[in-house]
């Protein structure tokens, strides 16, 4: 057999020397199925595979950016009023040359259409608005990112407390089970049995109206979805192994719930996270609409939309890019939070 | 089953009665109310604490507030117009926003069921992204912003719909704050009907229906929507709540004369009675909404009814 | 059992299926072929991901949306009207493989009667379901066929099970629904997908027996799907070894257990638990199947097969025929391989097997 170089009659090839000798042990086992498998690499390469996702994020960070440092960019002030510059149009300059962002605005009457441009009616050759500005001649690009910086900043402060009480109550309600968690239940299903807007509404009247306030009205009423999620993954992890190992091992309760079980469930959690951002700037929203938001002069997208309501058919370049920047802000967190909530659960993806 | 319907009975009234309690406690401290008048003289407060049972303790002046309410006596209205009954505001503003509710609960939940179906049953292709991208858009676009969008385009601008609700032509100018209010319903089933539908598309007793040799309408229809329905009802009560929220922007924006505009208007105006009560009719509707969709639950789901039925499982 | 003439009911050929998953392209099954007479049984035997259900499931034509026919044929021939009829299963468009095959010609029985049967439909209804969808039986034929085929699968007091809900129903019971669910149109080839692993030791060998039974008296044929050789011994009389989406050996019953000639079927004979073993270590193949969304190299049960030539690392073994029926794709049948014996505990094994039988 050592000087061997048939073909084969079957498969017509030609063999090696060696190829019918033993080749004695196996080769050392690298379980390929596994061994290349790191959970947190694939979630995110499973993330930033997802196309919608990942302009999310970017959009939102450029709306954080532009809350940082919008305001600042022309001059102006959120609260500096020229009564005698109030409704003008949008003026960009460089764009007005095009025709486009000049100042001009159309004003629809029984009668017709009339252009009108409050820029060249007063005279006014290098003063520039670039989203307009409102009734009291505020700024509006100013006073749009004040209010993004304000609506986030409240969302996600909202969000992160309602985690971590949230999180907090489920595990612990999940975790000891039996009558703890009976009681727990049932006290969050008495909350839960309040309407939010019920909720909502009396906290405000109550307290004095404010960014505290908001925050602790989003508070009280957000909570329990996150603390359902963490009470249901607690009830399907703390019968497993690796729980059961560290109890024999003499971990503590505390060290179990917030060292063995909190990591399991993190994806989760950070995912619901992003999902209460959009419902908690919504509800801030909302709020500021009905009238109990922040108090003015300081704004919100929310209340920022709610004043130009009042005009929003003579005046639509006003009500706008509040709306446009809340609905950016929504979609992309809701796209970003499914993005992650795909990215730590494939299963979801390829059923 | 009865004790499990008694069950949620109780627990549905014992939450009404804790909210009851906690709008009783906070009318106390309202400020505006007549008891807190600066300009009465102590002799003035003690006729005014006697004629509205002020002088009693607590729990009886409690007692009878929950029995006023339960009677539909809420008291009068201070700001918004003065000294009217409550219930007679609220008498000619209920049925108006119930029916637009209804309308824009109805017209979410069909369109949604179908939309979530198409995709799901398309998963992967164009017409999923197209179904998912709207829901996306519904579930993240405010109410309200719909409501501005409609209003402006098709009131506005084209004059198809009235852009102020009108009691002259009451469904036409339902239409536009149905859509609008109806937009988050519709995205929210259309998205989990996809998931629920998927999950049930995948699973074994399909696969089995489907090796039986059953195919097209009945397989869907029979075998998937029905068991993927289950699920969607839960989510239907919360739906039903938002919408609540939703109607107090809705209807301020077409000037409906409704629950919820009436609710903006105390809320503005500092109305506490007025908003205290509406507070309590809100709940109570929540509360009784979600109490019919878990009787629901139960009786849709044979594992749930059977069970509770004391069945061999 | 070869004497008379054997009428094919089944014949698979070169068929490779791929599955498309975001993490890549999963050839899963790499040319498979197969026959299966009438009245026969076939079980497939293998580990978990070698394939064995995906046949299964592109022959009642059910394969999963992101699975891929990359090549083959499926060719299954029944009695349509007193002649025999060939049909082409791959080629067929789904309305028709529902409306003509499943159910009627071929039915399966899945894996686990948890999950297998609807949760929202009384088992009554779902056993007449088949049959008024494909013969138009009126509802009252149907609900008395129904209760006699809840009968013949052994369970009692039938008119009561008839409205009850699967959740009603033990895992043995509910089995013996989806048996009755398969036979409810008379299927001519029952395709048994682990028909016994979700259930409790005690209830599977009555399954298998009431299988035997059903078989017996309707004469159909029988594919058995399992990872267990237990049950290949109750009730196979052909057996095709799987490993990693191809056939690795395959013959009769006997040649299987007492003449095995692929290394990985040894494997598979010495871990199985036998109450006369003296050695008490359960002999376990080492390492676990190979990943098959990358390419395979030479023979894929190389990595793990102590007796693998080196040639087995480059290029993969054809199929050697050993006798008229008994086929195996190992290196080792080479006229140039070197003779290698069988692994010692085995040999005694299959000695004491020669003795007392292999069923």
């Amino acid at each position: 057999m050592s000087e061997l170089s048939v073909s084969h009659p079957l498969t017509g090839d030609a063999f090696l020397p060696d190829d019918f000798e033993l080749r004695g042990s196996t080769p050392a086992e690298v379980d390929s199925n596994f061994a290349s498998q790191n959970y947190w690499k694939d979630v995110f390469k499973r993330f930033v595979s997802n196309k919608g996702a990942i302009v999310s994020l970017v959009v939102i960070l450029l709306l954080c950016l532009l809350a940082a440092f919008g305001p600042k960019m022309t001059g102006y002030t959120y609260a500096t009023q020229t009564l005698s510059e109030k409704n003008f149009a949008p003026r960009v300059p460089g764009l007005e040359k095009f025709g486009i962002f000049d100042g001009n605005e159309a004003l629809r009457t029984t009668s017709g259409v009339k252009i009108i441009n409050g820029y060249t009616q007063k005279g006014l050759t290098d003063t520039y608005y670039w989203f307009g500005s409102d009734t009291l001649g505020r700024d509006i690009w100013t006073r749009v990112w004040e209010g993004t910086r304000i609506s986030l900043s409240i969302a996600v402060l909202a969000a992160v407390i309602d985690m971590i009480i949230g999180m907090s109550y489920g595990l612990i309600s999940g975790y000891f089970g039996g009558r703890v968690d009976n009681i727990m239940q049932r006290i969050a299903e008495i909350i839960n049995g309040i309407p939010r807007l019920v909720v909502v509404t009396l906290l405000m009247l109550v307290l004095p109206r404010g960014f505290a306030t908001i925050v602790f009205a989003l508070l009280i009423t957000e909570w329990i979805g996150m603390s359902r999620i963490a009470r249901a993954e607690m009830l399907k992890l703390k019968e497993q192994e690796f729980v059961l190992a560290s109890r024999t091992l003499g971990a503590k309760d505390f060290t179990i719930i917030f060292r063995e079980i909190l990591p399991n469930i993190i994806g989760q959690i950070i995912t619901q996270l992003m999902f209460s951002i959009p419902t908690a700037i919504f509800t801030e929203a909302f709020l500021s609409f009905v009238g109990l938001g922040i108090p003015v002069p300081m704004c919100s997208l929310g209340s920022l939309i709610s004043d130009a309501f009042n005009s929003f058919t003579t005046h639509p370049y006003q009500i706008i890019p509040p709306i446009v920047v809340l609905a950016c802000l929504m979609l992309c967190f809701n796209m970003l939070a499914d993005g992650l909530r795909e990215a730590f659960d494939p299963k979801l993806k390829e059923m | 089953m009865h004790k499990y319907i008694l069950k949620r009975i109780f627990l549905s009234v014992f939450t009404l009665l804790a909210i009851t309690l906690v709008l009783f406690t906070l009318l106390q401290f309202m400020p505006g109310s007549p008891f807190n008048d600066e300009k009465l003289t102590d002799d003035q407060r003690t006729v005014l604490n006697a004629k509205y049972g002020l002088d009693q303790p607590v729990y009886v002046q409690f007692g009878k507030y929950v029995s006023n309410m339960v009677q539909g006596d809420f008291g009068v209205s201070y700001n918004i117009s003065k000294n009217t009954p409550i219930s007679q505001l609220i008498q000619t503003r209920l049925p108006v926003s119930i029916r637009i509710g209804g309308m824009a609960v109805g017209l979410g939940a069909i369109v949604g069921l179908i939309f979530g179906v198409i995709a799901a049953l398309n998963h992967n292709t164009f017409w999923d992204t197209l179904c998912t991208a709207v829901s996306v858009l519904g579930v993240s676009v405010p109410s309200y912003v719909f409501a501005l969008a409609l209003s402006y385009t098709f009131g506005f601008r084209l004059s198809w719909l009235p852009m102020l609700y009108s009691s002259k032509a009451e469904f036409a100018s339902s239409v536009m704050p149905s859509i609008a209010l109806g937009m988050f319903t519709m995205a929210s089933i259309a998205r989990f009907t996809r998931t629920e539908m998927l999950e049930v598309l995948g699973s074994d007793y399909m696969l089995l229906a489907e090796s039986k040799g059953i195919s097209g309408a009945p397989l869907i229809l029979r075998h998937a929507l029905r068991n993927a329905m289950i699920p969607i009802i839960t989510v239907l009560a919360p739906l039903i709540v938002d919408l609540m929220t939703g109607s107090l922007v809705v209807e301020k924006i077409f000037s409906i004369p409704g629950v919820g505009s009436l609710l903006v208007t105390a809320i503005q105006s500092n109305d506490y009675n007025v908003v205290i009560s509406l507070s309590f009719i809100y709940s109570a509707m929540y509360i009784g909404i979600m109490l019919v969709v878990d009787l629901l639950y139960g009786l849709i789901d044979p594992r749930i009814r059977i069970t509770k039925e004391g069945g061999n499982a | 059992m070869t004497t008379k003439t054997r009428e094919k009911v089944l014949e698979i050929r070169d068929l490779s299926i791929s599955f498309s998953t975001t993490a890549g392209t999963v050839n899963a099954i790499r040319g498979v072929d197969m026959d299966l007479y009438r009245g026969e049984t076939l079980a497939i035997v293998g580990e978990s991901g070698s394939g064995k259900s995906v046949t299964a499931k592109a022959t009642m034509g059910i394969l999963a949306k992101n699975g891929n026919v990359e090549s083959g044929s499926i060719l299954y021939t029944y009695q349509h009207e007193g002649a025999p009829k060939t049909v082409q299963i791959l080629e067929m468009k789904k309305r028709d493989m529902r409306r003509h095959i499943n159910g009627k010609r071929i039915a399966m029985i899945f894996q686990d009667p948890m999950t297998s049967l609807d949760p929202t439909m009384p088992i009554g209804k779902q056993i007449m379901e088949g049959m008024i969808w494909h013969y138009k039986t009126t509802k009252k034929e149907a609900y008395e066929k129904a209760v006699e085929l809840l009968t013949e699968v052994g369970i009692d007091e039938p008119e009561k099970r008839m409205k009850q809900y699967p959740h009603q129903l033990s895992g043995g019971m509910r089995q013996r629904v989806v048996i009755a669910i398969a036979l409810a149109c008379d299927p001519e080839l029952l395709i048994c997908d682990e028909p016994t692993t979700a259930l409790d030791v005690t209830i599977q060998a009555k399954i298998l027996e009431l299988i035997q039974k059903i078989q017996q008296e309707r004469g159909i044929s029988v594919i058995y799907i399992t990872h267990d050789l237990g049950v290949v011994a109750k009730v196979a009389d052909y057996v095709n070894v799987m490993y990693a989406g191809r056939i690795v050996e395959k013959g009769t019953i006997d040649e299987i257990f007492l003449d095995p000639r692929h290394p990985y079927t040894w494997g598979l004979l010495s871990a199985m638990p036998d109450l006369d073993m003296e050695d008490d270590r359960l002999y376990t193949i080492p390492g676990s199947p190979p990943n098959l969304l990358h390419p395979v190299q030479g023979d894929a049960f190389s990595p793990r097969n102590v007796y693998a030539l080196n040639i087995d690392d480059r290029r993969e073994p054809p199929m050697f025929q050993i006798s008229e029926s008994h086929y195996a794709a190992t290196w080792l049948l080479d006229e140039h391989a070197p003779k290698v014996a069988l692994p010692p505990e085995l040999q005694v094994r299959i000695d004491r097997m020669k003795k007392e039988g292999v069923r």
